[in-house]
């Protein structure tokens, strides 16, 4: 019944939109909070976010893994590895800078005892 | 009462933004939806039948991009050396508790399993999803168990100072032992037969590669969850 | 049957995402970060892309939701 959803337009507009939306989501955590782990949880959710997008826009409906072996041996329906090649090195990185940047926060904390991002300004006066 | 409480500037001129950019998006997608986006990626497939290895992924991240990975380990060396100078503690009071003994006896039993199956995903990162990365941080939550779950364990600095080096000079030096044999940078200098496709001992480098990113990879996530764990308090 | 699906999980990821920022305890907040590495697993799955699945799980999920409940533990439970 609801087949008209399977064609590959219809998936690119509903991928797009999707993943723009759970950007938006993240971008208004990250303007509107004030503790500085919810700064950082906005962040990581709009990376996810990018990454559906990468992924989800090479995508094929009859389309299996990028593996070959014995059984499957013809290239014309397999995913594209350049994106997922591509995707799995941000995701390090991404951990990476967030892991440093948690850090951070955590040594601020030892030092003065704050967490909201208001109240942090030594640098003004 | 300023006048910036009144109107919230920032907010207003971030979601302005944000439109700007949804309209890039949705002007992009518009143009696209006739099947126009094409990458190399179809080439490479034809290529990897002859040259590569039977995970396209791999051959991609390992022996076409070899250089990005360097790059992205040099990346994650930076952030875990930014994370020990803050968060390093030498000493000996540890703020651990005591656990319970279903616990104890339980990771006990879980931790070789664990090892286990990190290796594997490590060493056959080239027949099947998987490889260096995903195989290293696998041996490091099994390191994340056992310090959870034991009071007195961590594990000594120089072994994980020692597995690191030795990964990061061993990468380099594969390189250069390409220069010089095939004037090219992380050349396939080991014979890589097209006809053993599937077996373990394939693909030239591409396996050692891979296995020494899972140990540097595996080492510094290691050191990155115990300094992220062990913390003295001196309130 | 695919397009269905799709559409489901992402109408799941955004509600919980949007629930995720809006908590008032730092500790729910966390938890739901973990259901959108969830979704994200998922999602990977259905577009046909192991190796990335395999990737997000273990360090989307694993690594990065304990960075977070390490930070959690050393900065104490405010608002």
């Amino acid at each position: 019944m609801f087949e008209f959803l399977n064609q590959p337009e219809v998936i690119k507009i509903i991928v797009t939109i999707g993943s723009m939306i759970l950007f938006f989501v993240g971008l208004f955590g990250l303007l509107t909070r004030k503790h500085i782990i919810k700064i950082f949880i906005s962040i990581a959710i709009m990376e996810s976010s990018i990454f559906l997008l990468f992924i989800g826009l090479t995508f094929k409906i009859d389309s299996i893994a990028p593996i070959l072996d014995s059984a499957h041996k013809d290239v014309a329906t397999m995913n594209d590895p350049i994106p997922h090649a591509m995707i799995l090195t941000a995701i390090v990185i991404g951990m990476a800078v967030l892991a440093l940047g948690v850090s951070f926060a955590i040594e601020y904390f030892k030092l003065t005892g704050k967490t909201d991002i208001d109240e942090m300004n030594e640098m003004r006066h | 009462m300023s006048l910036k409480r009144e109107i919230p500037t920032t907010t207003l001129s971030g979601f302005a933004l944000s439109g700007l950019l949804v309209l890039t998006i949705l002007s992009i997608l518009l143009q696209n939806i006739p099947n126009k986006i094409q990458t190399a990626g179809n080439a490479l497939l034809k290529l990897n039948t002859t040259e590569g290895v039977a995970n396209a992924v791999t051959t991609v991240v390992v022996y076409f991009r070899g250089f990005d990975t360097l790059g992205e380990i040099a990346v994650l060396f930076i952030a875990s050396l930014g994370i020990g100078l803050m968060l390093h503690s030498n000493t000996k009071c540890n703020i651990k508790a005591e656990s319970n003994f279903m616990l104890q006896t339980a990771s006990r039993l879980l931790f070789p399993i664990i090892m286990l199956f990190g290796t594997y995903v490590m060493i056959y990162g080239h027949l099947s999803p998987g490889g260096g990365f995903q195989g290293g941080v696998i041996i490091a939550s099994g390191v994340l168990l056992l310090l959870i779950s034991h009071k007195a364990f961590e594990v000594p600095h120089s072994v994980i100072v020692a597995l690191e080096t030795f990964a990061g000079v061993s990468y380099v030096l594969i390189g250069l032992i390409g220069l010089l044999v095939l004037d090219v940078f992380l050349g396939n200098f080991l014979p890589h037969d097209i006809s053993q496709m599937g077996l373990l001992l394939s693909g030239g480098i591409i396996p050692l590669i891979y296995i020494i990113v899972g140990i540097k990879v595996g080492s510094e996530m290691s050191m990155i969850v115990q300094n992220l764990i062990k913390r003295d308090y001196d309130v | 049957m695919t397009g269905l699906i799709i559409l489901g999980t992402f109408m799941g990821l955004i509600i919980v995402s949007f629930a995720a920022i809006v908590q008032k305890k730092l500790a729910d907040s966390i938890i739901l970060f973990m259901g959108v590495g969830l979704g994200s697993v998922v999602l990977f799955f259905i577009f046909k892309a192991p190796d990335v699945a395999l990737t997000e799980a273990v360090i989307g999920v694993g690594i990065s939701s304990l960075i977070f409940l390490m930070a959690l533990k050393h900065l104490g439970e405010q608002k």
